[in-house]
């Protein structure tokens, strides 16, 4: 017999999946994403993603040290984070912006609460949040598609507003719809590819990388409002393929909204988490002041994560204990029936 | 058909080869004088259903199952007027087919203990239980329809079946859960009038050359059934029952094999150990068969919040062992809820005694 380090602990056997498998998935899901950023606004795309990764690992890395933990190197949790940032901004972002966006996320919101799985609001909608608020003209004003950007500095080209500062304003969007489709419209770097984005979705689905209540609860509430209740002078279809193509709520509710964090861990307050971050959305949308809502709303989703979890335990006690009372009011039944 | 909707895991079942090779015997020279002294007639038709559970007695046989003297179990059986006899041979965790294995191919002792039961506590509908699940791509033998006459019944659903078992048959009335090897053990105490003094045994693992079921004589060490068996590499560390809910044998030289052992695995160390933090995926919440929430019950624990346990109902987890088993960053959930449960029990004496 060998002699071991440590005693084994029951079930010995075990499932293959590990948490650094969990997020490698979201990670494999986002490469598409940058490649089509790649495709539309060259290399600057991939550096910001470069810059933004390296800033949330290394900030990461401090705050696990001033924490007095051994850092770990399968805990790719910042990386995710870095990699989502950049992708919900424009390719002309200052590096400033989103450099400060990712320190901000992982210091501020995931470290302040605890770290990995602890913290109370989604890092990356808090980073993105941040950078809207301090500097939106920079995370606001896009470049057009096949523009030539510098990959250092400053960029020459002319920025302007996409189709989404119009649906914000009320009007509607003068854009082809086959070249919204394909994401050949201005707007941030990885949330114009709505096919791709599907394709995560299924990816991310197949895998058991995310659970499927909260993007079935909240992805079936905006396709109904959306359809039903138009915020544009359009018929509902036309609407719905402005909003999706253009918001920000499709890449959000796959890859920001199924953060397991801030997930509640019941499915059936899942399902109540989803639909309530589809309601602040379209409140959001109808009320607020900024062209992207989603992040804004997640962020007060977030809030209700534990309080929902929390109810849907005490409804499931009471389930629980009236299930258990009628069984053996019937079983006495019975056994009165017989004698 | 129940079942098919329980929450649970689906398992890779491992039970071949040793489920289709042939029941083996491996006994101590104690084995040929074991038989206790009584004027009972050696013949099941002749007897009443008292005589039985006295032969019972005078045999000391133990279910396998729980632990309980099958006397004192069937007595009770009795007084309750169960509707239902089963014969319980479900095996639902990985590695372990010690009574299924007997079931298999000892089908006339079995059937006829299930018999000589009935008739103890007062000739109730007959069945065997099996688990539906075991769907290894390499399962060679075939599960048939009724064994000695009896129907079998399987138990469909996912990992933890066994304790869903009484659901299954609760609709023809109070039913009652006996182990397959206690049942044959029955049957030899009144066919031959002996008392029991084996046990079986799967023996398996990653480092078994030839992974068996055995019937082995009370009292043998882990490290004679190995000899038996052959080793294929030197074991990373041997576990005594299943390979879900077993227990780590510390001294396999002068551990003592008992009726309740179930199984003996030699397994590889191959799983390295490594630190995870907790990501709050929830998958534990998934897949819980009892629908309690382990993720926040490890937290509470973690914090040393032991008065809000109750609120997450822990007193219901019954160890199954599917949180840890799920668990991505590999936290010892189960574990942890038993080490918790025991400190409660023990706080609420500390209480009492004041």
């Amino acid at each position: 017999m060998t002699v071991l380090q440590y005693k084994p602990i029951a079930p010995y056997v075990r499932n293959r999946d590990t948490a650094f498998a969990v997020m490698m998935d979201v990670v494999i899901a986002l490469l598409p994403l940058y490649f089509m950023a790649f495709y539309f606004f060259g290399l600057r795309a991939l550096l910001l993603g470069l810059a933004s990764t390296a800033a949330a690992v290394v900030s990461d890395f401090v705050c696990i040290l001033l924490e007095g933990k051994r850092p770990y190197l399968r805990d790719i949790s910042s990386v995710v984070t870095g990699m989502i940032l950049p992708l919900l901004m424009s390719a002309a972002t200052p590096y400033y912006v989103v450099v400060s966006a990712s320190v901000f996320a992982i210091v501020f919101v995931k470290h302040v609460f605890g770290g990995v799985g602890q913290s109370a609001f989604n890092p990356a909608a808090a980073g993105f949040a941040f950078a809207a608020a301090c500097w939106p003209t920079q995370v606001f004003s896009y470049p057009v598609p096949f523009a030539e950007l510098e990959p250092f500095g400053s960029v020459s080209a002319t920025l302007s507003n996409g189709p989404a500062w119009n649906l914000f304003q009320g009007g509607v969007p003068t854009n082809d719809i086959w070249d919204l489709l394909l994401g050949r419209f201005l707007g941030p770097m990885g949330l114009t590819n709505i096919l791709v984005l599907a394709a995560c979705l299924f990816y991310l689905l197949f895998r058991g990388a995310i659970s499927w209540q909260a993007p079935a609860a909240f992805f079936g509430i905006m396709v109904l409002s959306m359809l039903l209740f138009p915020r544009i002078p359009e018929s509902g279809p036309m609407s719905l393929v402005y909003e999706a193509t253009t918001g920000m709520w499709v890449f959000g509710g796959i890859f920001m909204l199924n953060e397991p964090g801030t997930l509640p861990k019941r499915s059936s307050s899942r399902l109540a988490y989803g639909a309530l971050a589809a309601v602040f959305t379209i409140l959001f949308q109808q009320f607020g002041r900024v062209e992207q809502t989603f992040a804004f709303a997640l962020l007060l989703t977030n809030v209700f994560s534990f309080t929902l979890d929390r109810y849907s335990e005490r409804l499931l006690r009471r389930l629980r204990r009236v299930y258990l009372a009628t069984r053996t009011k019937l079983s006495e039944k019975k056994t009165a029936q017989r004698a | 058909m129940a079942g098919n909707f329980t929450r649970g895991i689906i398992l890779e079942q491992r039970k071949e080869p040793a489920l289709r090779r042939k029941l083996r015997t491996f006994l101590n020279s104690n084995y040929a004088g074991m038989l206790f002294e009584s004027d009972l007639p050696y013949d099941g038709a002749a007897l009443s259903g008292e005589q039985i559970i006295e032969i019972a007695r005078l045999a000391r046989i133990v279910d396998e199952r729980d632990g309980l003297f099958l006397h004192e179990k069937l007595t009770k059986a009795h007084q309750m007027k169960v509707k239902v006899a089963v014969g319980d041979a479900i095996d639902d965790e990985p590695y372990v087919s010690s009574q299924l294995n007997p079931l298999l191919f000892l089908e006339k002792e079995a059937g006829e203990g299930l018999r000589l039961a009935a008739k103890a506590v007062g000739n109730p509908k007959i069945y065997f239980a099996i688990y539906k699940n075991l769907s290894d791509v390499d399962l060679k033998i075939k599960i048939p329809k009724n064994i000695d006459g009896v129907e079998i019944r399987r138990i469909h659903g996912r990992y933890p079946a066994e304790f869903r078992t009484m659901d299954d048959f609760d609709s023809d009335g109070p039913a009652v859960l006996i182990g397959i090897c206690s049942l044959i053990h029955l049957y030899r105490a009144v066919y031959e009038h002996r008392i029991q003094s084996t046990c079986f045994v799967t023996v398996a693992g990653t480092c078994v050359a030839n992974p068996t079921n055995l019937e082995v004589s009370i009292g043998m060490t882990p490290t004679q059934l190995f000899e038996r068996c052959g080793l294929a590499e030197e074991p990373g560390y041997v576990v005594i029952g299943g390979s879900m809910t077993g227990e780590v044998c510390e001294d396999p030289d002068s551990y003592p094999i008992g009726t309740m052992s179930r199984a003996v695995l030699a397994l590889r160390d191959e799983e390295k150990k490594r630190r995870y933090q907790c990501i709050g995926c929830g998958r534990c919440a998934e897949v819980c068969p009892e629908n309690l929430t382990p993720f926040y019950i490890n937290r509470y624990i973690e914090l040393g919040k032991y008065e809000a346990l109750a609120f997450y109902d822990i007193h219901r987890c019954i160890g199954c062992g599917t949180c840890s088993y799920i668990c991505p960053s590999k936290i010892d959930i189960a574990e942890n809820i038993k080490l918790a449960k025991m400190e409660i029990k023990r706080r609420r004496h500390v209480k009492e005694d004041d």
